[in-house]
Parts: structure tokens; sequence; C-alpha cells
């Protein structure tokens, strides 16, 4: 066996089968001193020249090993197939004469089932071509479509435990604050164009107080149910404790994280907390998509463990 | 193996039957002008094939963008136009039999994958290394001038749809424009043609000016063989000398090409930019108004680089449009790859800039519009504020659907033609067909306007001038002008008044009616998700994907100060970079940091249209179709300063969180772009019972679930992708003018 079957055999195996052959010709780790002295022994010539001593050559144990290296490697290539084989067999002839059949409404004849034959070995060839030139590297586009199926066969091998009500009422109360309604606000905001300093909206509110319509500069924003988590994202933790303590209907000159801003609010709708039984449909559903992505996540993981990975510093 | 699979190259062109386009004018409505009558009608002019680095065939394109039964987004009119330069695959051969032609039949065996050496034979292929020894390519002018306008003058004439062909050129010290030239293409005699009914086809016209443009200006054309059979004198001979210019004198000049070679390395930037400049020079010279040259997706490659080839810069866009106002008058702000996982694919750190990893400018998209014009008073805004024809569209840069296949309605990565984005454009073809040239005219007016995901499909956008006393116009007569407008498909011809594109001139003082009317289509759109839209359901609004609702629309105005001058410190100026303007949270800096050739600060939301508050907009039924419509009208008091208006509108309202602002403008889309998903934000929780695999070749539109290929993170579905795109739905209209005599001129509209 030559060093490049051994390539070959490594490249063509899972690679645990593919660590477990290339093992036992792995020299041991020795010591220097040890291995010194073997490379130095006395040569085969001074030995018993016996066939005890015969079969303790290391040159016949090379050949041995070798051989049987070699008829493993056989074995296993010859049962995967020549990789410079192309088979054009039973199930490409029905995937040509499905696809045609599905175009034109009918089967094939021989001449055009012989040219779809030629299409699929044109392309079979150039994939495999490409794949040598290696083109599918850095395709983020084939990247993510191989990414995705190999998750499609990890999806494929998780399975959902089983479940009754008292685990899911466990899930939905460690997970309450999804389900609880927060407290929402229905707020308005009376636009305005251009100047937005403090004393233009503070007039603005006045005469809006005064009765001016709240569309009578830029327009008028209605919000209807935003919760809090918005008021504070959109506008600032101080609008947002602002706008919550105003009184409903009152026009008001609020400073937000981009301006101020002519802002009424409506009303509140207090905060609900939900009940697991009208929810039961949708825990059962995230439960079970947590479940499954947490299975997913620890099977990937598990597939990790096979490869060296190094973590470098982040790119400046 | 020594094939190359390169990728590069030109396209074709389209154009798609508008019907029987009778203009049908509203009695009120008194002929001031005497306009051609027109429609608005629905196009795309940057898409590409497996000729250059799409996917599928130019009949099978073709037929995705225009056919209006199978797919339901066929629009009216179709200019294909891949890449520039050259490329090994022959788009013109079939996938299957179905997509067959007397003229261009399914050949088993072969398709738009198929090699040029393979299907014409290496022997045919002209020009530099292509043929016969060479690596197969086939340089682009060749596949336009012999391959792809034979093939798209037939499908034009077989399917009788208005097709022409275009390309998206590889700029010479930029990153890519959309442009055409249709001088020869699709002439008349084509309306009496016989076509044939066996293999082959002769053209009638051609693509020879189209064809020498790209071998001329397009960088990544590097031929020399001045467009001739390769290592022979035989054939076009073509020489790119513009009249006036160095030509032979420029150091760049190339003797054996006849065209300008800019050496790479330093300056080759500034180097390219000045034979783009020449481009579109050559084109006002050749074909003054049988061209257009239309930066695409201006901000991906990041600022200018005066060393390589990179981005689009303000000063850029004035120079072409100083060169040649009729041709380079618009950009392509709002990018094609709507699906991708990096929208329109903008992206941080995305272009490596002298060593420097550099965002795309703006660094991602806003609402699927780049920063140059979704940000109010930003690039596009300045362009206007000199009074500059320089106009906004969109479109699909159509390449494949990502991990889909192109049949599939989901996508990774693009839309068809028409499917999500649609440049509304006036085309005032009277009784005649649709042709090339009346399209580009339309392109070239700026009375147009650009809707995603079906959010509007009709539009009347009219300022007219009010004086006080006899001279008075009410909101009602405003409207009605616009109504008639809109009901009918068309624009207005009233004196007095202007529409986009246009400019008004008033006397100062006046007072400006500016009336809106829209239709938001009734039904669904094109998305093929039924579930609730996840941005929506953040703020309590429970909207099906495939049925947005217009949510309102702002008129935004800016003042017009007059031309820049070249050289002056206000004429030239990169948008801020990287963190300068995008900071890592995905918030951004203001114009502040911006410099002053590339904004207009005067420009601002003066009005937010809605169906709220004391004067909501009004439903009107049409009179034509009794389909409902939109109206609502704002006065501008007493203009004493020249001005434009412009409309954008949304599904979205004000302060959804990580789509929109407290004042509606769009944020950045970097918390849905699933190349980041650390930035993901936007939860899709909807669950059904129709929600395909993603091997599954699924050609529905009832997914009633969130998709299998969102991102997941931390076991969470978030919003990313064509879901991304189709919950974030805008419109944009081109500018109206408004000039105050005695202020500054509008120079650049008549």
């Amino acid at each position: 066996m030559t060093h490049g079957a051994i390539s070959v055999l490594e490249a063509t195996m899972p690679p645990t089968l593919a660590t477990s052959l290339t093992t036992p010709i792995t020299p041991p780790p020795t010591d220097p001193a040890t291995e010194r002295s073997t490379a130095f022994a006395a040569p085969a010539a001074a030995r018993p020249r016996g066939t005890r001593g015969w079969l303790r050559e290391p040159l016949l144990h090379f050949v041995l090993l070798g051989g049987l290296l070699f008829a493993i490697d056989h074995a296993l290539v010859g049962r995967a197939g020549d990789p410079m084989r192309i088979v054009v067999g039973a199930a490409i002839d029905k995937e040509a004469r499905d696809l045609f059949k599905a175009s034109r409404g009918r089967e094939p004849d021989a001449g055009e089932l012989n040219a779809l034959r030629a299409v699929w070995l044109d392309n079979e060839v150039l994939y495999r071509e490409g794949l040598a030139l290696q083109v599918d590297k850095g395709d983020t586009a084939i990247r993510e479509r191989v990414i995705f199926k190999a998750l499609s066969v990890v999806d494929a091998n998780v399975k959902l435990p089983p479940f009754d009500d008292p685990l899911l009422r466990t899930w939905f109360d460690a997970h309450r604050a999804k389900y609880d309604e927060p407290p929402r606000f229905d707020f308005q905001e009376a636009a305005l164009s251009g100047d937005n300093g403090e004393p233009t909206v503070r007039a603005f509110v006045d005469a809006l107080n005064a009765g001016a319509p709240g569309d009578a500069k830029a327009g008028l924003r209605v919000f209807k149910g935003r919760p809090h988590a918005n008021l504070v994202r959109s506008y600032g933790a101080e609008f947002a404790a602002a706008l919550e303590q105003s009184p409903p209907g009152e026009w008001r000159a609020q400073r937000t994280r981009d301006g101020w801003r002519a802002m009424r609010l409506d009303a509140v709708t207090p905060p609900r907390p939900a009940a697991f039984e009208a929810m039961r449909g949708v825990v059962l559903q995230d439960w079970t998509d947590a479940t499954l992505a947490e299975q997913r996540s620890a099977a990937v993981r598990a597939l990790t463990k096979k490869y060296d990975v190094r973590l470098e510093a982040a790119a400046k | 193996m020594r094939i190359k699979f390169t990728q590069r190259e030109v396209a074709v062109a389209a154009i798609a039957l508008f019907g029987s386009a009778s203009f049908t004018a509203a009695p009120t409505l008194a002929a001031a002008a005497g306009k051609t009558p027109g429609k608005y009608v629905t196009g795309d002019f940057h898409n590409h094939t497996t000729c250059s680095d799409g996917s599928i065939s130019m009949q099978k394109l073709v037929k995705k963008a225009t056919d209006k039964i199978d797919t339901p987004w066929g629009l009216d009119w179709f200019v294909q136009a891949g890449h520039g330069g050259n490329g090994n695959r022959n788009c013109t051969l079939v996938e299957d039999a179905t997509l067959g032609t007397p003229a261009y039949p399914y050949t088993a065996g072969a398709g738009p994958t198929t090699t040029w050496a393979d299907s014409i034979g290496a022997a045919q292929i002209k020009g530099d290394n292509g043929g016969v020894g060479g690596n197969g390519n086939m340089w682009r002018w060749q596949s336009i001038q012999e391959f792809q306008y034979p093939l798209i003058e037939y499908l034009a004439a077989y399917k009788n749809q208005p097709l022409f062909i275009g390309v998206e050129s590889v700029v010479a010290g930029h990153e890519h424009t959309s442009m055409s030239v249709i001088t020869g293409q699709m002439p008349l005699a084509l309306d009496s043609a016989t076509l044939p009914t066996s293999a082959g086809y002769t053209a009638l016209g051609n693509a020879t000016a189209l064809a020498k443009w790209e071998y001329c200006f397009d960088r990544a054309d590097a031929d020399t063989s001045r467009g001739n059979v390769t290592g022979s004198a035989n054939g076009n001979n073509w020489n790119c000398s513009v009249t006036g210019s160095l030509n032979a004198a420029d150091p760049s000049w190339n003797a054996a090409a006849q065209k300008l070679v800019p050496a790479s390395g330093t300056g080759t930037g500034t180097k390219g930019h000045l034979k783009t400049v020449e481009a579109v020079k050559w084109m006002a010279e050749n074909h003054a108004t049988g061209s257009y040259y239309v930066p695409a997706h201006l901000e991906r490659a990041g600022p200018f680089n005066p060393d390589g080839n990179n981005g689009f810069n303000i000063e850029h866009l004035r120079n072409f449009n100083n060169a040649a106002p009729k041709i380079a008058f618009g950009f392509e702000s709002q990018p094609g790859h709507g699906a991708s996982a990096n929208r329109g694919e903008y992206q941080v750190k995305r272009n490596n800039i002298g060593g420097v990893l550099t965002d795309s400018a703006g660094g991602t998209t806003y609402g699927g519009t780049g920063v140059y014009a979704g940000q109010i008073g930003g690039v596009w805004d300045a362009l206007l504020g000199e009074g500059r024809g320089f106009w906004y569209f969109a479109s699909s840069d159509w390449h494949n659907r990502g991990i889909f296949g192109p049949d599939d309605r989901r996508s990774t990565q693009d839309f068809y033609p028409g499917e999500y984005a649609r440049d509304f454009v006036m085309v005032r073809n009277g009784s005649d067909k649709l042709r090339p040239q009346a399209i580009v005219d339309g392109l070239r007016t700026g009375n147009s306007f650009t809707a995603s995901g079906q959010l509007i499909d009709r539009l009347a956008f009219v300022a007219c001038v009010s004086y006080p006393g006899f001279g008075s116009r009410t909101n009602a007569a405003v409207e009605a002008i616009a109504v008639a407008a809109a009901t009918n498909n068309t624009d207005i011809d009233v004196a007095g008044c202007a529409t986009m594109g246009e400019k008004l001139v008033v006397r100062p003082g006046a007072e400006v009616v500016v009336s809106i009317v829209t239709r938001d289509p009734a039904g669904t759109n094109y998305s093929p998700y039924t579930f609730a839209n996840p941005s929506l359901a953040q703020i309590g609004v429970s909207q099906p994907m495939n049925a947005p609702v217009l949510d309102h629309i702002d008129l935004v105005r800016g003042l017009v100060s007059g031309y820049k001058t070249p050289g002056a410190a206000d004429y030239a100026g990169a948008w801020p970079t990287n963190t300068d303007w995008l900071k890592s949270d995905g918030t951004t800096a203001d114009l502040s940091v911006v410099p002053a050739a590339a904004k207009n600060t005067t420009a601002a939301v003066i009005k937010t249209f809605s169906g709220s508050g004391a004067t909501p907009w009004a439903t009107v039924n049409s009179g034509v179709d009794n389909t409902p419509f939109l109206k609502m009208t704002y006065r501008i008091p007493a203009v004493s300063a020249s001005q434009f208006v412009r409309l954008r509108g949304s599904n979205l309202p004000a302060a959804v969180p990580f789509e929109t602002d407290a004042s509606g403008n769009p944020l950045a889309d970097v918390y849905t772009n699933a190349n980041d998903p650390t930035r993901l934000r936007i939860p899709c929780t909807a669950v059904g019972t129709n929600v395909p695999t993603a091997g599954a070749n699924y050609t529905g539109n009832t997914i009633d679930g969130c998709p299998v290929h969102l991102p997941v993170v931390g076991g969470v579905k978030y919003v990313a992708f064509d879901v991304a795109a189709w919950a974030d739905l805008w419109f944009y209209s081109n500018p109206i003018y408004i000039e105050v005599a005695g202020s500054t001129a509008v120079a650049g509209v008549k």
C-alpha cells in the first residue's frame, strides 16, 4: 500500500474509521533513548536464523500489516466504487423520464432519452469537476444550502419527548413573561415639521389643548396598544415614564431621545396575567420548538467534538 | 479540466405589451401642454441570465417577468440586462420544451448552462482569448450583437411584448450601472415581420450600438479586438473616440483596441471614472435620446476608491449628470437582491478598500432602500436641491432564488422582475404600442414611482398653483384632477399644474395645492406567505403578510439652491464610512457628520397623511372600475423659494421596533439581515399547517407559518430573507419641482 493510497482511504471514509485504520501504523511515542538503541540494534544477520526468529522479522510484520491494510482498503474502496466511475443507470433514467413527461406530456423516445442521459452525464461531469476545482468553496449560497440539508438530517433524528399538561404548565410558568399581557398604551402625536424645539412644541401643545386638531401641522400619528418596551425603544426611557404618568386626554410637550414632541396619552390597558388553559396550544408549540431546538443544538454540539476547533481572535 | 467558470456578462432587454391603452381624458382636464397620452406601465431593467451570472435562460426570464398568468406579477415592459464583460454559457438555450419556440426550439441535451464552445463551437467565438485554444468565454459585445439581441427581438415579436436588451455595466472606476443604447433595436419593420416556423431567426434590427458601447466602455470587457474575428481585421473595427475628447492623446488610450484602457493600480479609480464620463459623453454624442445610464445598487461597494473600483460618491453622479443630463438621469438607490441574507447585498465591512474593510455606504439598506435616497436630506435630496433631473428607480437584480430552485416562490436571494419591486413609468405611446424609445423617454422624464410588495399600484401626485382671487384653486378642484388621473392610470395635462418629473413655475407668494390620489390594491400581493406580519405583530397589529395595508404617506419637501460648481468645496464628499454612520448597535449618526456636498438639510417631512385626524385621507371609488382610491391634499402656503416635493409611504407606522423610528423613517435593516444573526431582533412565531420543507419545490402562495429557512437563534425563529422584505414595504415617488419666479431656477427640468 502506498502512502497515497492511505490518503485516499482517509478521504473516502468516515473520519472515525479512517482514524482507527491509520492508528496501527502510527509509531507509538517512544523514549528517545530507546528509539536510538532500536535504531542502532545489532543487524538482523547477528540474530538466530530459525523459524521463530524469522517470524519476529520486522520487515515481515510490515509486509503483513501492509497487506492487511491493502485488503481492507480494496474491500472498502471497491464497495464504494471507483470515484472516477460514473454510472448512468435506472435511477437517472427514471428522473429523466419523469422530467420529460412533466414538460412534454409523454414518455421520451429512445433518442430523446439518450439525449437526456447525455445532459445528465454532462452535468455530472461538470458537478464533479467543479467540486474537484473547489468552486463550491467561498460560495455562501452553496454553503448555506449544504448547511440547510445537513440540518434537515439532524432534524430528522431529533425526537420530541413525552409530555403532559403538568410539564407544559411548569414550562409555561417558567416562561410566563412571554405570555402575560403587558400594560398597553394608546397615545397620539401631533407632528410638527422642522423646528421641534421646546418652545415651539409647548406653544403647539397649548393650541392643541385649546381645541386645535391634532393634524393641524404636519399630521397626526395615532398609536394603539403599544407596550412599554416599544415606548422605550422608540422614544427613550424618560419619555416612556413621562407618558405613562400623563393624565389621559391632555396634550403635553414630551422630550424624546430625538427632540420634543406634542403627545397625548389616550388610554391605558392594564396588564393581564395569561391563563395556561387559554394559551395551552401556543405553549405546546413553543415548548415543542424550544425542546427540538435544544436537541438540535445538542446534536450539532456533539458533532463539533469531532473537530479540532481553534477560536482565533476576531478580526478588527 | 481548465475551464474557468467566469461570470461576467451582459444581457437582453424586454418590454411588455400594454394592451389597449385607450386614453380616456377626464372631462375636467383641459389639454394645456398637449402631452401625448400615456399610461403608467411597470417594468424592470436590471436582471441576469446564464449569459452572465444568472441561473436561467433568457426565455425563462422573459416568461417569468412578463407572464401574467403563471407568474402573476408579469410586467408591462422588460429590459434584459446582464453584466458587461464575458461569459461562457449560452443563455439562448432553453431549459425544457415548454420554453421552446419555433425559432429557438428546445434541444435535448442542451440548456442555458451549456457552454458557447459546446453549442456554437469555439471557432465561432470572436475577439481575444475566447475561441479555439482560448478560455471559451464570449465577450458580451458578441453575445449581444449576434445571439442575445436576435433572440430578444424574436421574443418581442413572437410574444408581442415590449422587450429590449441592455447591460448592467461593470463600471470603470466604480461598481455597476444599468444602461442601454436602444438605437437599432426593435425596428418598426418588426411589426409586420413573418416569423420563422422552424429553427433559426435572422434579426431585422440590431443592438450593434449597445454592443459597441459595451466593447468601448465596460471595465470588464478587456477585449482589444475592436469587435473583430479573432486575430483579424474582419468585423466591426470599432473606434471608441468621443468628439472633443483626448482620445488617442489620452495616456490610457490603447491604440490596438482603439479605446481607453486605464492601467490598474494607483489612480485606477480616478482614471476609470474619467473613462466612464467619456462613456456618457459618447452616449450623448451618438445616442442622445436613445440611451440611459443609471448607476445600480450604488451604495453597495462603499465610497469611491481612487485606487480601485468601488462605489459612487455624489460628485460622480454630478459629473455624469453634468456630462449627459438626458442620459445619466437617475440611480437605483433601491437595490435588488431584496431577499438576500444581507438585504440588497449591502453589508457592514463588505469592501476591502486599501486594506481597510469598509461598509457599503450607509452600512446596509433602510427599508430596502440605500442610504443615498433612504435618508431624508441625504444624497438624493442634495441632487434634487440643485434642481437636477435625477430620478429614483428600483430593480430586481434577479440572479437566483438562493437555496431554492427557480420555480419556488420562496427566496433567500432574489425576487423575479416585478414580483417585489416595480417601477411604474409614464410612457407616452399614444395609440401606438409600447416601444423602446417611448419607454426610455418615459424613464428620462422622471414621471415615475416605485413600489415594493404591491403596496400601491396607482398614484397621481399633482401640484397646482393657487393665487388669491380669480386664480384660486380649491382642494376639491385639484383632487378632482388627481382622481381623474389615478383612476385612468395616467397623469395630468392641466395648465398651472405639474406632476412627477415636472416643474411648476409660480409667482412668489403663491399657494401650492398638493393632491395625492393612490390605490392600495385590494386582495393579496405576490407574497407566498399568509401569516400575520411579524414586524407589525410587535405592536399588536395582525395583518396578513400577503395583504399589506398602506399606513401613511409622507410628503417630503426640500429647497432648491442651484447647481454646485465642480471643484468647489461643496461639490464632492463621501458618505461617512463604517461606524461614523452606522453604529454597532444598529443606530445611525445624523446629517451633521455628512459632508455639505452630500446633504440637503432643508429636506423634511412637511405632512404625514393617514386615516387619522380631523382631515384624514378620504376614500373615493373609481368611476372607471369602482375600486377604492385614497385622496388627500395639502396646501403649501405662500412659497417664496424654489423647492421640490416628493412622496414616500409604507405599510409600517412610526415606532415599529427595529423597522421604523419615532418619525416614521426606516431604520437600518441590520435587524433582519441573516448574515449577522447576532443582530436579528424580530421574532417570527406564526405556526401553520402549510409550511413546506426546504427540499420541496413550493410553487403555491399559501404558506401559513414562518417558513423553515428563517434563521433560528437561541430557539427563536427570526424575520429575515424574503420574509423581511415582504414585511417591510415602501413606495417612493419622484419629485415635483416648484420654481418660484425670482428664486433659484430649477435648471435641470424643463
